[in-house]
């Protein structure tokens, strides 16, 4: 890899603050610095309300930054761009549209000098990919919430972006479809080896998806409190990383971390068990350790209490 | 229709009666055997049915519908009875009320009409409306069916008469009935009239006498005998003040009881008048049959042609120009008569086909202006701005005072509206042409537009200035250009609120049109109303309560209509592609 893929997407010290009519200015993060991979995908966990969603719309281009500034590819990004696209939490999809020219509205503006049928044929690809096939021509009230997040996936790949963003794509579903997304999305990622920065507040999403896992602290000021490097080898299975012996240690890990979060007590401890299961994780991966038979299979998805 | 008598198979079942010990599937599924291809359209239909009802907003279809089918029969009763009964019930008994109220109401026009009396007057502008059709044709008709029509009219003419006699008669007759029961009616007030005159004379009479006889014996020198005497003639004078006004009240009574007219003179002259009326229409019917025909003048023209033709070729010297002259003039002559038409007055009806194509040219220059204006004020807000003071100054400004000036700018446009290239062009279109649109149509027109194209424009500048932020983050997103944000994103989002706003601009459009035809004299229903109140027949007064309910009738088709398109375009509502 080269430098540049090495720091393909780059934060730093990233800031956001909101004004305040009534009172002091509300600074939602702070000191942001994140570094991202060509072909990683980083989940970005937090609890409600710590601003991961700022983040990632500052990413897209939607939201402006206060202080610092976001690179993508060495550039320094100002506005929205045509090697972004984003999932939002809500589909978002134009209830005037069906399915199809949902897609198509992204499609025509992303293949200009294509042929009409081109265009027909790409929209078909991906709503098929995301396994609408048959519900082309639906109006998005005529879908589930599911097909619609399916949608809004199509939607996302199909403006072949080099940096995806999701913000909690899945966090309106019910546990059976958002799996069933999961996968969809991860099948999606292996094939194009996409960037993707992945916003969650579920610990098990984190873990499955992601290469890499970034917790925020609690807000106001939230900045990175760890970064948290996975073991779990590509292309993922489900059974695998839950089988994998370290998966319950850095599960746990997770969850204290975002406990502290909440308690607010001393981070010091939390940092040195963090740093003690990475250090566990470089020595098995060094070790080339396969992944030992284990009987449960829990594959329940935690979700985190919401604070506040 | 046939398969409304059909009650469905769940129906069917539950309607026979419950298996005793043992349950025996056999019987209640072939209870009673329905066609599955009947029972399959029926659905189809009831479902059709429901999705229009729900579009139209028509809430007493749905339980009608499910009745039907059997769903919930309690239920749905009283579904119809809110929806249905109670407003029927409402307006009968409005129409009750009217009915014993209106004729207690004496006006200068008459009574106020009774509904039977309005019912007539609706028929009787009906019938006019046809007869005038008639007429038309009649003047335009040729050869054969022109004779059978002119055999069948004399007939009807000749049989007419008869009964013309005998309605005479009847009316002659009735008027002595009449006569004589209220000269017995009369009989005892004038009686009563002539006592109380005699009575009050000699009161009168005794008053004065007594108070001259007072007067001869009064002390020159007394103060309080005189203030006495004084307070004497005051109070005769107001005892004869009293006696005039009782005489007065009697008066009053019987000439009420004179002008009584009872049901049968009524009726009988009702009779005479339909049909004198028919006759004079028949008379007219005949005429452009016959003579004022045109088939027969062009007849008449031609011959006259011929002679001028052969005069003209047997000429010679100085009469070669006159009779060439005469040719010529034949000539012009025949065209004029082929282009000529019967000259149809206006009939309520045509009115009221002006009156929609006004208000929606009208309504189509309004929102042809409020659309494009109210996406850029929700565009942009420094545009928004700009148009404010124009917005706050207008919008208030009534109807009233924009026709006359909308009549002097149009009139403006078009000086000579006999000789104008747009008008004569307008008249010569097939479907519009017979509406004759002139200039005080145009006006009234603009200020229909003028009056209803702020509730669009505010509404569009509302709908377009809130579309949700999520779409246009998704717009950010995908990158759109300024064309496609526009007519994929914001257009779209902002159309339940710019219908919301051209709903409420046609039916402001509607009331301002009446206004401004009656002001204008722009052929319609305004004009209408206007003619009835300066002609004062005696139908008149029953005429204009017509256009009441037709104007309202009108009004809540347009309603509907409108609510109909924002349904259709509004997108949180699915499954409305009716
Ligand atoms: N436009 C805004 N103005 C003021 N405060 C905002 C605005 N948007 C978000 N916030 C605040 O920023 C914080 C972080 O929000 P968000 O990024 O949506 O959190 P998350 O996605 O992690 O749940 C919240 O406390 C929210 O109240
Ligand atoms: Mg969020």
């Amino acid at each position: 890899m080269s430098s540049r893929d090495q720091r393909y997407v780059e934060l730093f010290q990233v800031g956001k603050t909101y004004p305040n009519a009534v009172g002091d200015p509300f600074t939602v993060v702070e000191e942001f610095d994140l570094i991202m991979r060509r072909g990683d995908v980083v989940s970005l966990i937090g609890h409600s309300g710590c601003g991961k969603s700022t983040v990632l719309s500052m990413v897209a281009g939607l939201n402006e930054t206060s202080r610092g500034s976001i690179a993508i590819g060495g550039r320094e990004i100002s506005g929205p761009g045509p090697d972004r696209a984003v999932v939002f939490q809500a589909p978002c999809l134009m209830p005037w549209l069906t399915a199809y020219q949902n897609v198509r509205l992204g499609v025509d503006r992303v293949y200009p000098h294509a042929t009409s049928a081109e265009r027909h044929e790409v929209c078909e690809y991906y709503l098929a990919a995301v396994g609408l096939g048959d519900c082309l021509y639906r109006l998005p009230s005529e879908l589930s919430g599911g097909m619609q997040q399916r949608v809004g996936i199509a939607r996302a790949i199909a403006l072949k972006p080099r940096l995806l963003l999701l913000d909690e794509p899945f966090g309106r579903l019910d546990s059976i479809t958002r799996m069933e997304l999961q996968d969809v999305i991860l099948r999606t990622l292996d094939r194009e080896s996409i960037t993707t920065l992945l916003v969650t507040h579920d610990v098990d999403e984190a873990l499955y998806m992601s290469d890499r896992v970034c917790m925020m602290t609690s807000g106001p000021r939230a900045r990175i409190g760890q970064l948290l490097e996975l073991p779990f080898c590509k292309p993922r299975q489900r059974e695998a990383v839950l089988e994998h012996p370290l998966y319950y240690d850095l599960r746990a890990c997770l969850v204290s971390f975002l406990e502290e979060q909440d308690t607010q007590r001393g981070r010091l401890q939390e940092v040195e068990f963090v740093s003690r299961i990475q250090q566990e994780v470089e020595t098995l991966v060094e070790n080339e350790v396969v992944r030992s038979p284990s009987p449960q299979v829990a594959n329940s998805t935690t979700e985190l209490a919401v604070v506040n | 229709m046939s398969t409304l008598t059909h009650p469905p198979a769940t129906e069917a079942s539950t309607t026979t009666t419950p298996p005793a010990l043992a349950p025996q599937p056999v019987q209640l599924t072939t209870a009673r055997e329905i066609n599955p291809r009947v029972l399959a359209a029926w659905s189809r239909f009831k479902y059709a049915g429901l999705r229009f009802a729900d579009v139209t907003g028509l809430s007493f279809l749905p339980p009608i519908l499910r009745l039907l089918d059997g769903e919930e029969t309690a239920k749905q009763w009283r579904e119809i009875v809110r929806t249905l009964f109670v407003p029927a019930a409402a307006f009968a008994l409005f129409l009750f009320a009217w009915t014993v109220v209106a004729p207690h109401h004496r006006t200068k026009s008459g009574v106020v009409p009774t509904p039977s009396a309005v019912w007539d007057a609706a028929q009787s502008i009906w019938a006019f409306h046809e007869r005038e059709g008639k007429k038309e044709s009649a003047y335009l008709m040729s050869g054969d069916e022109r004779s059978t029509w002119l055999t069948a009219a004399r007939e009807r003419l000749t049989k007419l008469e008869p009964y013309e006699q005998a309605a005479s008669r009847a009316v002659a007759e009735a008027t002595v009935a009449n006569q004589q029961s209220v000269e017995s009616k009369i009989a005892p007030l004038v009686a009563q009239r002539k006592e109380l005159e005699e009575s009050i004379a000699s009161a009168q009479q005794a008053r004065l006498a007594a108070m001259e006889t007072q007067q001869a014996a009064l002390p020159s020198a007394s103060v309080e005998t005189k203030e006495a005497f004084l307070a004497a003639v005051r109070a005769h004078q107001e005892a004869t003040e009293a006696e005039r006004l009782e005489l007065q009240q009697l008066d009053a009574k019987i000439q009420t009881a004179r002008d009584r007219v009872d049901a049968r003179l009524n009726g009988a002259k009702r009779t005479q008048t339909a049909i004198a009326e028919e006759r004079q229409y028949l008379a007219t019917l005949v005429d452009q049959l016959d003579g004022a025909n045109q088939e027969s003048k062009l007849d008449r023209e031609i011959s006259q042609l011929r002679n001028n033709q052969r005069d003209f070729l047997a000429s010679a010297g100085s009469d070669i120009l006159p009779a060439a002259m005469r040719v010529v003039q034949s000539e012009r002559r025949i065209n004029a008569v082929r282009e000529s038409n019967y000259a149809k007055p206006w009939t309520l009806p045509m009115q009221i086909a002006r009156s929609v194509a006004c208000v929606f040219f009208g309504f189509a220059i309004g929102s042809l202006i409020a659309i494009p204006v109210g996406v850029l004020c929700g565009l942009s807000p420094t545009f928004m701005s700009a148009m404010t003071p124009f917005i706050a100054l207008f919008k208030p400004v009534s109807p009233i005072v924009w026709l006359p000036i909308a009549l002097i700018i149009v009139g403006g446009f078009i000086p000579d509206p006999n000789n104008n290239g747009m008008l004569s062009f307008l008249e010569a279109l097939p479907l519009i042409g017979w509406m004759k649109i002139n200039p005080a149509f145009i006006a009234s027109a603009v200020t229909v537009a003028l009056c209803s194209l702020w509730a669009t424009l505010v509404n569009t500048a509302l709908g377009v200035a809130s579309v949700d932020k999520d779409y246009l983050n998704v717009a950010r997103v995908l990158q759109l250009n300024f064309r496609d944000r526009l007519f994929k994103i914001i257009i779209p989002s902002a159309l339940p609120l710019i219908f919301t706003g051209l709903r409420i601009s046609l039916g402001v459009g509607w009331m301002v049109l009446i206004a401004g035809e009656l002001l204008s004299s722009s052929e319609g229903i305004g004009k209408f109303v206007w003619d009835q109140f300066n002609n004062g027949a005696s139908d008149s007064f029953a005429k204009m309560i017509v256009v009441v309910f037709i104007v309202g009738v009108i009004g809540l088709i347009l309603d509907r209509l409108m609510v109909i398109c924002q349904r259709l375009v509004s997108f949180d509502n699915s499954g409305l592609q009716v």
